[in-house]
């Protein structure tokens, strides 16, 4: 319990750092009004409301009075007019409740994009995932148990290969073949029901699944291997196990801590990933909205993308480690 | 013969490898009826192991087996081919020598012996765990009910052995080998488990093979007693015979390494001078001879056959301690300076009278 | 010697040997040995086709190729000729010059990137690894930081911030890499520290810093040196993307943007290959990268440890 507060305490740390860079950095760099308005604003707006300044509607962008009134909305809103760390705390106040500001961009809540499109991208890591995992694990037992035979080179060949496509190439070569070519895919997310989802998702989820598959498959692979050395195998053997039972219940569970490992690493990439495939493949997903927003400088979206995918990164990783105690006994007493 | 349990008839091993054909086992055989124990001893890379492992279907498939292995009338090597899923573990079971990395170490102790339960007697995992506690109290562990759900790195070295013990008994097997089960235990521990061993195996009639590498492990605790060198089997006696009236120079040697507790302090140690031989090297005569004392020119060329000496004493020498040819052999070979082989009979730091020889070395 | 062998194969774990016990220990497996020796015809054949990529990329100037920017030098669209082997664009370029023009700016990237990342992420790795204590907790959460730090946003900042110069991307990338740099070589610094010659290095009177360059920088050079291949690998494939997304040197083109450029469903269906040639040329160098990385790894793996391969 002790070492869960302590997983937590650290995590909360990471994402304090990381969502305050990110928002210095955007309200630094960047105009800090801009950010949240879209629009630069050219003159003094407390003067045009006030009727002091005529209101030069349609000629100069950021000088009617329209603009202006939002403008005012917007820096009470966003505490424009207090200092960075202020503002970074009236954020994450806001953040914790829920609200993440307003996207000018798309004229609504930041919310309400994330709720929608966020759904989409986490069903669509998950897939990849569930395809990169249950690819993986089949794939090395059946490697491992005939190590070094030719259909393991055969396969290891085969893993280099796939591992060294990048995933947006597969995933133009996949869109190539199937939507363009044969027309077994649709060209578009279809978003009528949860079949329909997951068909528009095979191809994507293939991109980004299978070249993960191909690395954890070599790492899998290896310490089954390594683990099929080990005297309790024998003596399991002894025991007149079979094979099968043997692979599956002794063998694969302790083997598998490198390879998720490399998965709870790997979240940044496949996060990475998701965003460029969800751009190839016309999925209306977060990645891609928070790859949009970036270009056009709507920053409430980004600093919400990154604090969503910072969190998500930490709480898998944290996860991970919590997966090992309950992994390897041995580990539960140092942790 | 009726009744007896494993007949092991002209068993060899060999295993191919890159350097050629590695002949680990040759040409052994033995019989043990039910009940008894027969303890195999030898050095490091004596075949005893690969014998073990040949009966136990441990084997690499790079392993070649020759020879027959009869367990009550079934042809094991056959039912290893057929894949036979209820035979090891069930009926012949196997203990190794260290019981740290033979456990499991992820799975809980109470799991690892039920499994065998479950999967060859199919009992429910209640039952099995029930059982396995059980089994736990039978081979002396305290607070069995508390072990079934610890790890194996939770025990110490010996209790660990215990529980290794007890997976192998599990299913009621009517023979237990035990591959140097103590070897890797503290010396107090050694006698308990050797100890257990004896009582489980005389409670259950259980016949048990006892491999070890020290020859004073096996005196009043095997039945008989086979010496192996270098894949070969070299003596086979009743154990008083063995220790009463050894035959072989090899078992002899072996016999004087052990130290006795009534020698004078500082006494050295005796070794025996040379190692064992490459195995890969093909032998033409007995493998033993260049380090033996007794060796004569005979040695190096005809490898020499089991002939009997008496009831149920085989031994495998052209010039067997105790008999005329052999304490000929030997005084020829010190009055000379160097055996056949070419062996410096200085090296040995014993001078014992070769009148003495015959009652040589009985260890206490 | 037995006349006749029975050859039962009482086999183990399926084919699969489990039984190194069973072999003689004196039996050096020579043969093994020497295999290990040698690197094999496949890595030497991804040493040929990465060098072959590189000496191609420096000399593009100096080749008998067209100009890769220019507009209509074959007709639009055009399958592999005689005259234009890769084909060409949408707007009649030669993809044959672009895809070796391009492999300028991919390896650059790539290259300048890794080695930078494993300068500075190997150096806090050993300083974090060897020195531990609060040193180590400040160096590994700033390491943690950044590498929770989604990668695209940070390259959003760094060129809303510096624009998308060779070098800005080169240094962000850079950026991306070290902290997984450093946690490897943290872990393999620590692994050595406990070592016994660590231990009498202090004892002769060794400083930090010397035994930190002269003891452990050594052995942590040599298992890294053998990932700055595939490191290599990684960085190309990870500025490829971001090309992609157009994030990348904004003057000159590298494989990714011309994947990009290929990449549209009108472009697919008329000139497959306009996408097909880099992806085709980044997917070979990076598999050479691979394969020649990872044969490197088995090669130091194993010295290092002195046992033979299985």
């Amino acid at each position: 319990m002790k070492y869960l507060m302590r997983r937590l305490a650290f995590m909360l740390g990471v994402l304090a750092a990381v969502t305050f860079l990110v928002f210095s950095a955007t309200n630094v760099i960047g105009d800090p009004l801009f950010n949240v308005v879209g629009f630069y604003v050219s003159v003094d707006c407390d003067a045009v409301i006030a009727g002091e300044i005529e209101d030069v509607i349609g000629t100069v962008a950021g000088t009617g009075i329209g603009e202006c009134e939002r403008v005012i909305e917007a820096r009470e809103k966003y505490h424009l007019d207090d200092s960075l760390p202020v503002r970074y705390a009236h954020w994450i106040g806001g953040m914790v409740q829920g609200d993440f500001g307003d996207s000018y961009a798309n004229q609504m809540p930041v919310s309400s994009i994330i709720s929608e499109r966020l759904p989409k991208s986490i069903l669509l890591m998950g897939m990849s995932l569930v395809v990169a995992l249950g690819v993986s694990i089949p794939w090395s037992v059946a490697a491992a148990y005939r190590a070094n035979q030719p259909l393991d080179r055969a396969s290891t060949a085969g893993a280099f290969g796939l591992l060294s496509i990048p995933g947006f190439a597969l995933a133009i070569i996949l869109f190539y073949f199937f939507i363009v070519r044969w027309q077994i895919f649709p060209s578009r997310f279809m978003d009528d029901n949860i079949f329909s989802r997951l068909h528009s998702l095979v191809l994507p989820a293939a991109s980004l699944g299978i070249p993960l598959a191909a690395v954890y498959q070599r790492l899998l692979r290896t310490d089954l291997i390594t683990t099929l050395q080990e005297d309790f195998v024998i003596t399991a053997k002894a025991k007149g196990l079979s094979d099968r039972r043997i692979m599956f219940r002794h063998v694969l569970r302790p083997s598998m801590f490198g390879m998720i490992t490399v998965v709870g690493l790997n979240m940044s990439a496949l996060i990475g990933g998701t965003i460029i495939i969800e751009s190839i493949f016309s999925i209306p997903g977060f990645g891609r909205e928070l790859y949009v927003s970036a270009i056009r400088d709507d920053i409430t979206v980004v600093l919400a993308g990154v604090t969503i995918l910072s969190t998500a990164f930490v709480a898998i990783n944290t996860g991970v480690d919590l997966l090992y105690s309950y992994l390897d006994p041995r580990v539960r007493r140092a942790g | 013969m009726a009744g007896t349990l494993l007949t092991v008839q002209d068993l060899s091993v060999g295993f191919l490898t890159e350097q050629g054909l590695v002949r680990a086992v040759e040409g052994v055989s033995f019989d043990l009826e039910p009940g008894q124990t027969l303890g195999v001893v030898g050095e490091s890379g004596s075949g005893k192991s690969v014998t073990a492992k040949a009966l136990m279907n441990l084997l690499p498939s790079y392993a070649q087996v020759g020879g027959t292995v009869d367990f009550d009338g079934r042809d094991v090597f056959a039912m290893a081919a057929n894949r036979e899923r209820h035979f090891w573990g069930v009926e012949m079971t196997m203990v190794f020598q260290d019981p740290m990395t033979s456990l499991n170490p992820v799975k809980k102790i109470g799991e690892q012996i039920a499994e065998s339960l479950r999967v060859h007697l199919g009992r429910s995992r209640g039952d099995a765990l029930a059982e396995a506690g059980d089994l736990l109290e039978q081979v002396g562990i305290p607070e069995p009910a508390k072990r079934l759900s610890q790890y194996p790195h939770e025990l110490s070295g010996g209790l660990r052995q215990r529980v290794v013990i007890a997976m192998a008994l599990a299913c009621g097997p009517r023979l237990l080998i035990a591959d140097e089960p103590t070897t890797a235990l503290d010396v107090t521990v050694q006698k308990h488990i050797l100890d257990l061993l004896d009582d489980l195996r005389r409670a259950r009639g259980m016949a048990m093979i006892l491999i070890t590498h020290d020859l004073g492990v096996v005196k009043g605790r095997a039945d008989e007693v086979m010496v192996m060198y270098a894949g070969h089997t070299m003596e086979e006696a009743p154990t008083a015979t063995l220790f009463a009236e050894m035959h072989h120079p090899y078992t002899e040697a072996l016999l004087e390494t052990i130290p006795r507790i009534d020698t004078p302090s500082h006494t050295r140690l005796v070794p025996i001078p040379g190692r064992p031989p490459e195995v890969i090297d093909v032998l033409d005569g007995c493998p033993f001879a260049p380090r033996c004392r007794y060796s004569i020119a005979r040695c190096l060329t005809d490898q020499p056959g089991l002939t009997p000496h008496g009831a149920g004493h085989l031994c495998a020498c052209h010039a067997p301690v105790g008999t005329t040819s052999g304490t000929q052999a030997r005084s020829a070979n010190e009055l000379a300076g160097t055996t056949a082989a070419g062996l410096d009979m200085g090296q040995f730091t014993r001078n014992v009278p070769v009148a003495d020889l015959g009652q040589s070395g009985a260890a206490g | 010697m037995p006349a006749d062998t029975n050859e039962h194969t009482v086999g183990t774990l399926g084919k699969f040997a489990t039984e190194p016990a069973a072999r003689p220990a004196d039996a050096e497996p020579d043969a093994d040995r020497a295999a290990q020796r040698r690197l094999g015809i496949t890595f030497w054949v991804c040493i040929g086709w990465i060098l072959l990529v590189t000496a191609a990329a420096i000399a593009a100037p100096l080749l008998p190729i067209s100009d890769p920017d220019q507009i209509g030098i074959g007709p639009r669209n055009s399958g592999p000729t005689w005259d234009q082997w890769f084909g060409t664009d949408g707007n009649g370029r030669d993809i044959f010059s672009r895809t070796i023009w391009g492999a300028r700016v991919s390896l650059m990237v790539g290259f300048f990137s890794i080695v930078a990342g494993f300068l500075v992420g190997g150096t806090i790795g050993i300083v974090s690894g060897y020195r531990r204590g609060w040193i180590d907790l400040t160096l590994g959460f700033i390491t943690y930081v950044m590498l929770s730090f989604p990668t695209l946003v940070l390259f959003l900042l760094v060129i809303m911030l510096f624009g998308q110069g060779l070098w800005i991307v080169t240094g962000a990338l850079s950026i991306v890499v070290i902290p997984s740099v450093a946690r490897l070589a943290r872990a393999i610094t620590i692994a050595f520290a406990e070592r016994e010659f660590v231990s009498a290095a202090r004892l002769l009177g060794a400083t930090n810093r010397r035994v930190m360059v002269r003891e452990i920088l050594p052995n942590v050079l040599i298992p890294m040196s053998a990932l700055l291949l595939l490191g290599l690998g990684l960085t190309i494939v990870a500025e490829g993307g971001l090309a992609y997304l157009g994030l990348s040197v904004a003057d000159g083109f590298s494989w990714g943007k011309m994947i990009q450029m290929g990449a549209g469903l009108r472009t697919l269906q008329t000139a497959p290959w306009v996408a097909f040639f880099p992806i085709g040329a980044m997917f070979l160098t990076v598999l050479s990268l691979n394969l020649a990385g990872d044969r490197l790894r088995q090669y130091f793996d194993v010295r290092e440890l002195g046992i033979g391969s299985r």
